[in-house]
């Protein structure tokens, strides 16, 4: 195999996700857009036999550095996108919600931008991105026990909100 | 409360539930393939679960929540880059980047569908809303037509089943789009007027899409001195129990047409012990008490077929078989097909081959056979597989089989793997059409699993019955998780059978049971005759497939109304004699257990036989394997509405097979706690 294909395939693979990923530390899915180009031209420039190994925490990682640098630099517009993200009407997922349809989906999404950032990113990366807790921990810079808790306190805190508050467990 | 099974080396077993513990996130999620946790940690959470309902029921809400996290990823996920974005991406990688066009975008199958039909067929006729859209084309079982119904009906595609007119000739109406019966009748007053004549099956709007499900007549109880025997053929799937909970999940009660009883007992594994002797598999019989009825007991019969370790595997040829048609492009279809395929592809190593056949409107060879070892490719291969046009699935099937003909390894698994909603939509797609072929190439030695994907459309009873005759199993793969369990998990027992044409016959002893009745395997049923004649299909076993079969029986002596029928003019109405008996030194027999099986590439069968005897175990004594079966099974009877377990709700259920939990590492078991509390909630 030659490289286009590798590059290709892991275009076709992980673009989605890493859009996702990168519109909510943005806020807006163009901005995300432009995060995930110069990820996937930064990998053109990669060595492969370097990246290829640990190929998805080198995307995740390159994606959220470039997501975090645009969001200092749009600073004003980031802000006010986390402010927001506190009050009832959150959602940077409503601007990928094109394709949202169920009432459920959107209130999960609607809580889980209430959780506390980090939380939120492991989440994101388990179950938008698929990576396994070791690594999240490489692209966040967080131990895997870290991970493992901040994962956990996330999902309990959804569940419990989800649930109406009702679960086991002082909420 | 004492754990049932405390192994007591590990301190944190004695440990109280607190609900801060990252492992128990940890643990629950590995049903969404993730492997955080060491032996160690997984022994420890799973005792704590077996002692603690609080814990246990916390770790349900995780998974749950996890699951409604899974949705909501996969409903919000965005669009891909701009054309321009990627086409900068492509060209940076190498000025020879091979461009390749964009994932299809249309997730309006339907539309392309409709047009699709009606810019290819001829317009015969317009009546009321229903168009004609294609000649009339001949093929083995009778003459067909196309008809598009109007516009309000979109996306609903139900096939109507043909019947003989009185001439003996076939002819059959196909409907792309819901025809209410309004329609169907102007279809039908138009294709009079055209001098054919036909029969028209109406079909009722069904509740869920246009999912067909044949409906299921339950087994009743015969008396043992009017019926002895029982023989059926016996059934690795476990279809329904995945549709089941799909439809649990998303709120709504199964169709009972949609509970297969055997195939949800069948789900599970069973700790049966491995055959010893040169049969592929053990054969294990228990008799407890019914917990739905104080005056009957159940009976159980376990297969387990030899478990065949990954190193020992056969070397493989798979061909999938892949609809791409419109109808596979949402989320829940094509997408997860290859995410399975995927998992599936890292399992593979140089004694395996792989080709993948797609099928829409045309079908077309996608991957050529490639080694296992080049994962590379077929991961490429798997990534381009894009969805779009109308079905044709018999042609496919025909590539299929013909590319694993042409490259059948001799003493191997040879195996087509058809994964589709089964809306074989298009060209030679009778029923009967399909069944034949696949039945035909069952002989050539190459088998046929079908794996059913998505929501709306699914063709349940086609599924299964083309799985059945062509020796293999049928799967639904409702979530990446299902998708692992069949795929990886189970991946011996899927692909590699260990033996075929299982059938089996049980004589009751009259002298010990006053009636009988099978639970489930309704349409597995045999003809008694058909038990020594190995001409006759019958189901197979794969390589640590464990199979279930559940009776419930009136002992002797116990109080039993049964059917009352007429006496008979001719006959003296018969009461138990001793001359009826069987000689006392069966008089402790309940049954007699007989088997049939063959080599996978064997014609001949062999027999295998077993009696049961033994003292019927009180409900507490039985083994929780068999009282978590019974739980099952009582639950799809509940389902279905049977009057047999109207004594039970679905929360004692829920208590009965809560209490019979057992061992359950993948977490199966508990995710049926939460089904039947679902079914629970929906019933009221």
């Amino acid at each position: 195999m030659h490289e286009p294909t590798w590059i290709h395939s892991a275009l076709e693979r992980h673009e989605r996700a890493l859009i996702a990923f990168a519109a909510r530390i943005v806020g807006d899915l163009e901005t995300a857009r432009e995060v995930v180009q110069e990820t996937f031209l930064k990998l053109c420039a990669a060595r492969r036999e370097e990246v290829e190994p640990k190929l998805v925490e080198w995307l995740f990682t390159t994606c959220r550095n470039a997501a975090l640098d645009q969001r200092r630099r749009l600073g004003a517009r980031g802000q006010r996108m986390e402010a927001h993200e506190m009050e009832e009407h959150p959602d940077p997922s409503s601007a990928l919600s094109a394709l949202e349809t169920k009432d459920e989906s959107a209130r999960v999404l609607k809580l889980l931008a209430r959780l506390p950032q980090k939380q939120r990113e492991v989440l994101q990366l388990r179950f938008g991105g698929g990576l396994s807790y070791k690594q999240i921990a490489s692209v966040t810079g967080d131990t895997v026990g870290n991970v493992g808790w901040l994962m956990h306190a996330g999902l309990k805190t959804l569940r419990e909100r989800l649930s109406g508050g009702a679960l086991q467990g002082r909420s | 409360m004492v754990a049932k099974h405390s192994s007591n080396s590990i301190p944190f077993d004695s440990a109280p539930f607190d609900p801060d513990d990252a492992r128990l996130s940890a643990y629950a999620m590995r049903e969404f393939g993730s492997d955080e946790l060491t032996s160690e940690e997984m022994a420890a959470v799973e005792a704590l679960l077996a002692r603690d309902p609080k814990a246990l029921e916390f770790v349900q809400g995780l998974r749950e929540t996890m699951r409604q996290l899974d949705r909501a990823f996969a409903a919000a996920e965005a669009d891909g880059l701009s054309e321009a974005q990627r086409a900068a991406i492509l060209a940076q990688a190498s000025a020879s980047a091979p461009t390749s066009s964009a994932p299809a975008k249309s997730r309006n199958a339907w539309s392309r569908r409709m047009r699709i039909a009606l810019a290819a067929a001829i317009v015969v006729a317009t009546v009321g809303g229903t168009l004609l859209v294609s000649q009339p084309w001949r093929d083995g079982a009778g003459l067909f037509f196309e008809v598009a119904t109007s516009e309000g009906h979109a996306g609903q595609v139900p096939s109507l089943a043909s019947k003989s007119s009185p001439e003996g000739r076939t002819v059959g109406l196909r409907a792309l789009g819901y025809s209410d019966g309004q329609h169907s009748g102007s279809a039908r007053d138009s294709l009079r007027e055209l001098g054919y004549v036909f029969n028209l099956v109406q079909v009722d709007r069904p509740e869920s899409g246009t999912e067909q499900y044949d409906s299921i007549s339950e087994h009743a109880f015969r008396r043992t001195l009017d019926e002895a025997r029982s023989t059926f053929s016996i059934d690795v799937d476990t279809a329904s129990y995945a549709n089941v909970r799909r439809h649990l999940r998303d709120g709504k009660l199964p169709s009972a047409g949609a509970v297969r009883i055997e195939e949800l007992v069948n789900y599970f594994d069973y700790a049966y012990p491995q055959p010893t002797g040169s049969a592929p598999f053990s054969v294990t019989t228990d008799v407890l008490a019914c917990p739905w009825d104080a005056n009957r007991q159940l009976v159980r019969i376990g297969l387990k077929g030899r478990e065949v370790h990954a190193n020992e595997r056969k070397d493989s040829h798979l061909v999938f078989l892949i609809d791409v048609s419109g109808s596979m492009s949402s989320e829940d279809k094509l997408p997860l097909v290859q995410r399975a395929l995927r998992m599936l592809t890292e399992q593979l190593d140089v004694r395996d081959r792989v080709s993948i056949v797609v099928y829409a409107g045309n079908e077309g060879l996608v991957l050529e056979p490639t080694s296992g070892r080049e994962r590379g490719a077929i991961l490429e291969a798997i990534e381009r597989l894009q969805s779009g046009g109308s079905t044709n699935g018999g042609a496919g099937i025909q590539l299929a089989y013909k590319v694993a003909r042409q490259n059948f390894i001799e003493g191997g698994v040879n195996r087509v793997i058809l994964c589709s909603d089964g809306d074989f939509n298009v060209g030679v797609t009778s029923r009967d059409e399909l069944v034949k072929l696949v039945e035909t190439e069952r002989k050539s030695g190459v088998f046929l699993s079908v794996l059913g994907f998505g929501t709306g459309n699914l063709k349940d009873s086609q599924m299964e019955q083309l799985a059945d005759k062509g020796n293999g199993a049928y799967a639904y793969i409702d979530s990446l998780a299902e998708a692992r369990k069949v795929l990886v998990e189970q991946m011996s027992g899927t692909l590699e059978t260990l033996a075929k044409d299982v059938k089996i016959q049980i004589e009751f002893n009259p002298a010990k049971v006053q009636a009988w009745r099978q639970i489930g395997y309704e349409n597995r049923a045999l003809e008694h005759q058909d038990f020594a004649d190995d001409t006759k299909d019958a189901g197979e076993i794969g390589a640590g497939h464990t199979v279930t079969a559940l009776y419930e029986i009136v002992p002797v002596g116990a109080p039993f109304e049964g059917l009352q029928v007429d006496g008979l003019r001719y006959q003296t109405p018969r009461e138990p004699m001793p001359s009826d008996m069987a000689p006392s030194a069966f008089g402790d027999e309940w049954m007699f257990v007989k088997l049939r099986y063959k080599a996978p590439d064997g014609d001949v069968s062999r027999l295998f036989e077993h009696p049961v005897s033994g003292a019927p175990q009180a409900w507490t004594d039985a083994p929780l394997d068999a009282r978590f079966a019974a739980s099952v099974a009582a639950f799809g009877m509940k389902l279905r509405g049977s009057e047999h377990v109207s004594a039970l709700s679905f929360a004692q259920i829920r208590q009965m097979a809560t209490e019979a939990l057992g061992r359950d590492e993948r977490g199966w078991r508990v995710e049926f706690l939460d089904l039947v509390r679902r079914a629970d909630e929906l019933s009221h």
